[in-house]
């Protein structure tokens, strides 16, 4: 049996069936990049392993537990922790405390005291570059900290899956590199990790597996190259007509090269 | 996943300010509630009624806040607990028990039992729904109480005094004291991080591993603890209990505001708010006997539009005048 195992998972929501037959495993230790374009569900996917939707179909399968059977805030007592993509920080908490509160009550929280949760926090914040606003509101964070105070919380959760759901938007060039040593320390210390991402270079640069996919549906799942050349995952991401010019302009061109030649 | 850092930690602020809301205030209140403890030594029967009347709405308040302030769950409904309490009293005191001492601790647990059987439903409930929940049951409460001819139907019940009847204030002191000492420690402990996380964002605290339905429970069960022990005390000091007085509309309402007016999610700001909330209505009375109720409401309107969050929320560290234009703006509409 494996490690966590997405098997036929379907979400409709009214009419729309926002998820559709999705299934894949996801190996202890990996790092899973999952993409597709905006609207593909890949929240809902989120939202279906950490327990917060229960699915209409299918179903998720972690430590010989099914998912939907169990209530969400166990989930993170059995390992799995996910960051919100729309962030849903405490807002009149100050940033410590936010984090505190995971520290309390998620895996190793019952053998926590209340000053041992803040004093994880505290560690936590230094990981995530979030000391310098440990004692301000959440409120007054600007959107890449509410991000990393979204990681910090996770974290606090002593998980053995992270589920990040684009956790890098809105950072510079050089956030992304620590964001970036960040999960590969993470991965190193054998957190298994889903990551959501639009940043190519990203994605690329830290998954060990990527699964695609478009309007509800994988699409592709395989090596980090391989997946990125498959001409569903480019007609999925830039459409089946500019695939269709990029052939037909490459045929021009292979004509021209081989007249050329003659 | 440990994860360890070379880093020591920062100076750490465990429930200071924070959640608690201001030491200063909190310091105050317990100040005047060891002065209060001398009131009935003064003999005046007006003094130790107007005080009495303020540690029993103090702790109706503290009651209301840590449901509608700590956790965010808004009721209309808390005299329902206030009500249930005077009515175990009057029940006790029908059967021969006419004993404030015994009535309290019976009062507290018929409230918890009550709490406990409708909250599971109810607060299933969000937002609104909770509080017109709330409402709904207190009205039939009142209703089916009012239609029971054991416990005095329509028309009441008689509750004989006994001749040392300062021990009532002294009854309601500690019921307020208590109050005060439960909540100090919820604000300082998990549970207040988990009722404030819930308040803040029930689908990210559960993520967090917060049970949201075992202490949205468990916080309406305490606060309505509070106000039956302050019924139960009441119905006592009072001497006749009859539907209409123990579950009034001001026993409903008050406590609201004055939570509003000392400040929402805090330690000491409902006591400030029914010592200023009383003051404020006792000075009403006394020069516009006529139009009372008038001026009376003028308050209630202006504190809900210009002090959302209380008075404390000024002086509080992260409050400041700054605070209170981010709370008008955050909470009004
Ligand atoms: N709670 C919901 N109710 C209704 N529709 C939803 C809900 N959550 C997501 N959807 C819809 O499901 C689809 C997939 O959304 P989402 O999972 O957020 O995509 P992604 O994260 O890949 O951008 C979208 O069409 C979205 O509008
Ligand atoms: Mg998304």
């Amino acid at each position: 049996m494996s490690f966590l195992e997405i098997r036929g998972v379907g979400m409709r929501f009214g009419g729309l069936q926002a998820l559709d037959d999705v299934s894949f495993r996801v190996e202890r230790g990996s790092v899973v990049g999952l993409i597709g374009p905006n609207g593909s569900g890949k929240t809902t996917l989120m939202n279906v392993i950490s327990g917060v939707y229960k699915p209409t179909a299918g179903s998720v399968t972690f430590a010989d537990k099914t998912i939907a059977n169990v209530p969400t805030h166990q989930v993170c007592r059995l390992g799995i922790a996910r960051t919100f993509q729309i962030v849903k920080p405490f807002a009149s908490l100050t940033v410590r405390e936010n984090v505190a509160v995971g520290a309390m009550y998620g895996r190793d929280g019952a053998k926590r005291t209340t000053a041992q949760a803040f004093d994880h926090a505290s560690e936590l914040l230094e990981i995530v570059s979030l000391a310098r606003v440990a004692d301000r509101p959440a409120s007054d964070l600007t959107i890449p900290d509410r991000k990393r105070l979204e990681v910090a919380k996770a974290l606090a959760l002593d998980p053995d899956v992270l589920l990040l759901d684009e956790v890098m938007a809105g950072l510079n060039a050089s956030e992304v590199d620590e964001a970036l040593a960040l999960l590969r320390s993470l991965s190193e210390r054998g957190v298994t990790l889903i990551v959501v991402e639009h940043l190519m270079k990203a994605i690329m640069a830290v998954s060990t597996t990527i699964v695609v996919l478009a309007e509800g549906k994988k699409i592709a799942e395989g090596a980090p190259l391989e997946v990125t050349q498959s001409r569903a995952v480019i007609e999925a991401y830039l459409g089946a007509r500019y695939v269709k010019r990029q052939e037909a302009a490459r045929a021009v061109a292979d004509a021209r090269a081989a007249e050329g030649a003659r | 996943m440990a994860v360890a850092t070379a880093t020591a930690p920062p100076a750490r602020r465990v429930g200071l300010g924070g959640i608690t809301g201001s030491p200063l205030a909190l310091k105050v209140v317990v100040g005047l509630l060891v002065l209060a403890l001398a009131v009935p030594l003064l003999h005046n029967g007006y003094y130790e009624n107007l005080f009495r009347g303020i540690l029993m709405f103090s702790a109706m308040a503290l009651g209301w806040n840590l449901i509608g302030g700590y956790t965010g769950y808004v009721s209309f409904g808390n005299v329902v607990f206030f009500g249930l309490g005077a009515y175990t009293s009057a029940t006790l005191a029908s059967h021969g028990i006419e004993n404030v001492w015994v009535a309290v601790p019976l009062a507290i647990v018929v409230a918890a039992m009550f709490a406990v059987a409708l909250g599971v439903p109810i607060l299933r409930l969000k937002g609104h729904y909770f509080g017109i929940a709330t409402l709904g049951i207190a009205l039939a409460v009142q209703e089916i109480v009012a239609n029971v001819d054991a416990l005095g139907g329509g028309t009441g019940v008689t509750l004989h005094q006994a001749a040392w009847y300062s021990q009532y204030y002294y009854a309601m002191w500690l019921v307020c004291a208590g109050s005060l000492l439960v909540t100090w420690f919820i604000a300082r402990s998990k549970f207040g991080y988990a009722l404030v996380a819930i308040r803040e964002n029930e689908d990210a605290a559960a993520v967090l591993g917060v049970n949201a339905t075992y202490f949205k429970v468990a916080a309406w069960a305490i606060s309505g603890m509070m106000a039956a022990a302050a019924g139960a005390v009441f119905a006592f000091s009072t001497g006749f209990i009859d539907p209409p007085s123990a579950f009034s509309v001001d026993n409903n309402v008050f406590p609201i505001v004055m939570v509003l007016l000392g400040g929402i999610g805090t330690v000491a700001g409902p006591v400030v708010g029914a010592i200023l909330l009383t003051a404020i209505n006792e000075t009403l009375w006394s020069h516009f006997p006529q139009i009372h109720t008038l001026f009376f409401g003028a308050v209630i309107v202006i504190v809900v539009l210009f002090l959302p969050r209380g008075l404390l929320y000024l002086q509080n560290a992260r409050g400041g005048l700054r605070g209170m234009i981010d709370s008008l703006s955050a909470y009004r509409v």
